[in-house]
C-alpha cells in the first residue's frame, strides 16, 4: 500500500527551496533589521516544511518551537530592547563586510556540498506518504507492550547497525536514538544549557 | 483499535479524497467564524449578567446578532496607518496573529466514537476521523503554533511606533513565552499516560472514562487551565492590554479590519483553548453511549464534546468577571517559580510511578517515597534560593 | 506526509480570507489620510515624549531562560512517549539531566535573576519624616498657662 508522492513532492520542494534562497539573500541585503530578523524566520520556516517534506515530523515541529518560537523571539527581543530604531539603518552594511560575506559564502558551500555528497553519494530519497504503511502501523499497535518492546528493540539494534529504517523521523525512532544510541551526548546537553543559564546569571548579576 | 492516523489520507490521495479534504476545511472554518461570533456574544451577555447589566439586547434575538453587526461596521471604517509605523510589519503582524488561530484548532477531534468504535466515521463513502488533520505529532503541532503566535503580538507592538503598544508587546511576549513553558510541561503528563503524540491517540486513549483530568491527577490540568488562560491573555493575565496603564495594549494603534482580524484571533484562541483542554484532559468527544448506530457516531460524541467545550468557554468568561488583574510581579513569579517547577516535579514522579507499575522487581511505594522526598527537597532548594534573593535585594536597598 | 495536506488547506484557506476582509474594507472605505489621523494615538491626545529607546535587560533574560528550558521540555517529549520500553534506566538519565537544569535554574532564582518585585528604594531616614513628629510634638501651645491641669 506504499504510495509515492514523488511528483507533488518535488514541486513542493522546489518551491519551498526557492522561496528558502530568496528569502536568506534578503536576510542579509535588507537595511531594517527587524526585516531581516523576519526573513530568517521565513527561512527556517522553510527548512522546517522540508522536514515534514522528509517525514522527520518531530525534527521539523522541534524546528518551529525552538528555533522559531524561541531563539528568533530572542534575537527579536534584543533587538527591541536595546535599539531599535523605525525604518532603516545606513550602518548595517559596508563594502568590506560584503568582500567578507561572499567568501564566506564560497567556503560554507563548499564544505556543505562535499558533506552532502560524500555522505549521500548517489542515494535517493522516496517520499513515501507517512505511513504509507497503515496495516504495519496497525499490526504494531495491536501488539501487547511486551511484544512492542521487542519490536522496538529489534528496530533500535538494526538502527545501531546502520541500516535503513525508513522514516527516520518519527518521534519514537528519535527517541529511541537519543535514549539509547546517545545517551551520553544527550546528558552533555545539559551542561550546555548550564552554560547558557550561567550566561544569563551574568546578565542578572547586579555588580 | 483506533488507527494511528487518519485512514482518509493514508492510502492513495484522489479527487474523492481531496473533496473530503476541501469539506472539512469549509466546515472547519465556518464553525470557527460562528464560534467565535457567539463567543463574543456570550461573553458580553453573561459579563452583563454577572454584573447586573442587559448586556447586548437589540442586533437579533438576544442580542445574538451583536458581534455580527460589529463585524460588519469595522469594515465600513477607515483603516489608518500610522505615520511612525513600520508599513510592512505593521500589515504582516493581522496575519501572523490570525494563521495560528485557525491552523491550531486542525487537530482537535470534534466527534467519532471513540468509547465503543474506533473514532471514524463515513463521510462520502470515505472512512476518516472527526478533525481536519491527524499528525502524528498533533500536540506538538499546537505547541509550536502557539509559539508562532507570539510573533503577532510581539510585531504589532513593535511595528506601531507608539509607547504603550510597544510596553504592551513587550510585556505580552515576556509573559506568553514563560507561561508557554508551563503549558508544554504540564502537557508532558498526559503525554506519558496516552504514549502517543496524536490527538486522536489521546482522544482514544481516554474511553471508557479513562480521562487523563484523574489519571494525571489534576495537577497537569490545573497548571494548563492557568497557563492557558495566561497564554491567551485573558484576565485575570491581561497585563497586554491592561486598559488603565496601556491603552489598549498592542493594538492600540490598529483600527477598522486589522483591528478586527486580532479581535477575531483573540476570541478564537479562546475557543480553540479550551477545545484543547477538553482534548487532552476531558476525553474529548468520549461520553456515555447508548442508541442506535447514527446516534452512537454523528451525534452523541460531538454533543459530549461541545457541551465540555461550552463549560470552559463559561470558565473562561467566569475567570474574566470575577478575579482581579495580576501584578506584573505576581504573573512571573507565579509561572517561573510555581508553575514550572511544578509541572516538571509532577511530571518526573509520574514517569516514577509508572516505570515502577511496569516492572515488578521496582517496589512501587518506595519509587512514591523517593519521589516526593525529591520533590520536596527540590521545593526546599527553591524556597532557599528565594529568600536568599529576597535578602540580597534588601541588603542592596531595594526593598517590596 | 498526507496528514499535513488539510493544514495548508486552511492555511490557504485563512490567508485568502484576511486578504479579502481588506481588499472588501479598501473598497468600502478608502483611506483618506489627514496629519491629525495618522499621528499616533496612544491614548488620544498629542504626545509630549518619543518611545522609550531601551528596556530592563530582565525582558531579555526572560527568553534566555526560556530557551534553555525549551530544549529540555524538546527532550521530555520523546522520553514521554518511549519511556516504557526503557524502563528504570531512561527514567534515571531523565532526572539527572533534569536536576542538572533545575540545579542552575535555582541558582539563576537566587541570584535574583526573575525578581520582577517594585523596585521600591528605601527611604532615607530623614528627621522630617521621623514617627516621633506629631501634632503633639511639634506644634508650640501657647496660651494654655493655669488650664493645663484643668484639662
Amino acid at each position: 500500500m506504499e504510495t509515492t508522492f514523488d511528483l507533488p513532492a518535488n514541486i513542493a520542494f522546489g518551491v519551498i527551496a526557492v522561496a528558502i534562497i530568496v528569502a536568506a539573500i534578503r536576510v542579509v541585503t535588507t537595511r531594517n533589521i527587524v526585516h531581516a530578523a523576519l526573513w530568517l524566520v521565513v527561512v527556517l520556516g522553510g527548512v522546517g516544511a522540508i522536514y515534514i517534506l522528509l517525514q522527520a515530523e518531530f525534527v521539523a515541529v522541534v524546528q518551529y518551537l525552538v528555533y522559531i518560537g524561541a531563539i528568533v523571539v530572542l534575537f527579536l527581543f534584543g533587538i527591541m530592547l536595546t535599539r531599535a530604531p523605525l525604518g532603516e539603518m545606513l550602518d548595517l552594511t559596508n563594502r568590506t563586510m560584503r568582500v567578507g560575506a561572499i567568501i564566506t559564502a564560497v567556503i560554507l558551500v563548499t564544505i556543505m556540498v562535499f558533506s552532502v555528497v560524500d555522505s549521500f553519494r548517489d542515494e535517493e530519497v522516496d517520499f513515501i506518504a507517512y505511513s504509507g504503511d497503515v496495516a504495519a502501523a496497525q499490526t504494531f499497535a495491536d501488539l501487547s507492550a511486551e511484544e512492542q518492546e521487542t519490536v522496538l528493540d529489534e528496530v533500535a539494534a538494526i538502527g545501531a547497525e546502520g541500516t535503513d529504517l525508513g522514516p527516520v523521523g518519527r518521534t519514537e525512532t528519535v527517541s529511541d536514538s537519543i535514549f539509547r544510541d546517545y545517551l551520553i551526548p544527550f546528558e552533555v546537553i545539559s551542561a550546555l544549557l548550564l552554560a547558557a543559564l550561567i550566561g544569563a546569571i551574568v546578565i542578572a548579576r547586579r555588580d | 483499535m483506533t488507527p494511528l492516523v487518519d485512514p482518509l489520507l493514508s492510502g492513495p490521495i484522489g479527487l474523492q479524497e481531496i473533496l473530503v479534504v476541501v469539506f472539512k476545511v469549509v466546515v472547519a472554518f465556518a464553525f470557527l467564524m460562528v464560534a467565535v461570533m457567539f463567543m463574543v456574544w456570550f461573553e458580553r451577555k453573561l459579563i452583563g449578567d454577572m454584573q447586573n447589566r442587559i448586556g447586548p439586547n437589540r442586533a437579533g434575538p438576544w442580542g445574538i446578532l451583536q458581534t455580527l453587526a460589529d463585524g460588519v461596521k469595522l469594515f465600513f471604517k477607515e483603516d489608518l496607518l500610522p505615520d511612525n509605523a513600520d508599513r510592512f510589519v505593521f500589515k504582516l503582524a493581522p496575519y501572523l496573529a490570525l494563521i495560528p488561530a485557525f491552523l491550531i484548532f486542525t487537530v482537535v477531534p470534534v466527534g467519532g466514537n471513540y468509547s465503543t468504535g474506533d473514532g471514524t466515521v463515513s463521510l462520502f463513502g470515505e472512512e476518516t476521523l472527526l478533525q481536519v488533520a491527524d499528525p502524528p505529532v498533533g500536540v506538538l503541532f499546537v505547541l509550536a503554533m502557539s509559539s508562532v503566535a507570539v510573533y503577532g503580538v510581539m510585531l504589532a507592538g513593535w511595528s506601531s511606533g507608539s509607547k504603550y503598544p510597544l510596553l504592551g508587546s513587550v510585556r505580552a511576549t515576556a509573559q506568553m513565552i514563560s507561561y508557554e513553558a508551563a503549558l508544554s510541561l504540564s502537557v508532558l503528563s498526559v503525554i506519558l499516560l496516552s504514549g502517543t503524540l496524536s490527538t486522536s491517540g489521546i482522544v482514544a486513549e481516554q474511553s471508557q472514562w479513562n480521562w487523563n483530568l484523574w489519571l494525571t491527577g489534576f495537577i497537569p490540568f490545573a497548571i494548563f487551565l492557568i497557563s492557558g488562560t495566561a497564554e491567551l491573555n485573558r484576565p485575570p493575565f491581561d497585563l497586554v492590554e491592561a486598559e488603565q496603564e496601556l491603552v489598549g495594549g498592542f493594538h492600540t494603534e490598529y483600527s477598522a479590519v486589522r483591528f478586527a482580524l486580532f479581535f477575531l484571533a483573540e476570541f478564537m484562541n479562546t475557543v480553540t483553548m479550551s477545545a484543547i483542554i477538553v482534548t487532552l484532559f476531558l476525553g474529548g468527544p468520549n461520553g456515555p453511549m447508548f442508541g442506535p448506530e447514527w446516534l452512537q457516531s454523528w451525534v452523541l460524541p460531538s454533543l459530549w464534546f461541545f457541551l465540555k467545550l461550552f463549560v470552559f468557554l463559561f470558565v473562561f468568561v467566569w475567570f474574566r468577571a470575577t478575579l482581579p488583574r495580576f501584578r506584573y510581579d505576581q504573573l512571573m513569579d507565579m509561572g517561573w517559580k510555581l508553575l514550572i517547577p511544578a509541572a516538571l516535579g509532577w511530571f518526573l514522579i509520574l514517569a516514577g510511578i509508572q516505570v515502577a507499575s511496569d516492572n515488578d522487581d521496582i517496589n512501587l511505594a518506595l519509587v512514591v517515597i523517593v519521589g516526593v522526598a525529591i520533590f520536596f527537597a527540590g521545593m526546599g532548594l527553591l524556597m532557599l534560593a528565594m529568600r536568599s534573593s529576597r535578602r540580597q535585594r534588601q541588603l542592596s536597598g531595594v526593598t517590596d | 506526509m498526507g496528514q499535513y495536506l488539510p493544514i495548508f488547506a486552511l492555511l490557504v484557506l485563512a490567508s485568502l480570507f484576511a486578504a479579502v476582509s481588506f481588499a472588501a474594507s479598501r473598497l468600502l472605505n478608502p483611506p483618506h489620510p489627514t496629519p491629525a489621523k495618522t499621528v499616533p494615538y496612544e491614548c488620544g491626545i498629542i504626545d509630549a515624549k518619543e518611545p522609550p529607546e531601551r528596556f530592563p535587560v530582565k525582558f531579555f533574560l526572560v527568553a534566555m531562560i526560556f530557551i534553555v528550558f525549551d530544549i529540555e521540555i524538546i527532550f521530555l517529549y520523546p522520553f514521554a512517549v518511549v519511556y516504557r520500553s526503557l524502563g528504570l534506566f531512561g527514567l534515571v538519565a531523565l532526572a539527572i539531566f533534569a536536576a542538572l537544569v533545575f540545579e542552575s535554574f535555582v541558582y539563576l532564582i537566587s541570584n535574583g535573576a526573575l525578581d520582577w518585585g517594585p523596585a521600591k528604594h528605601l527611604r532615607r531616614r530623614s528627621p522630617m519624616v521621623d514617627s516621633l513628629r506629631t501634632a503633639d510634638t511639634t506644634v508650640k501651645r501657647v496660651g494654655t498657662d493655669g488650664r493645663e491641669a484643668a484639662a
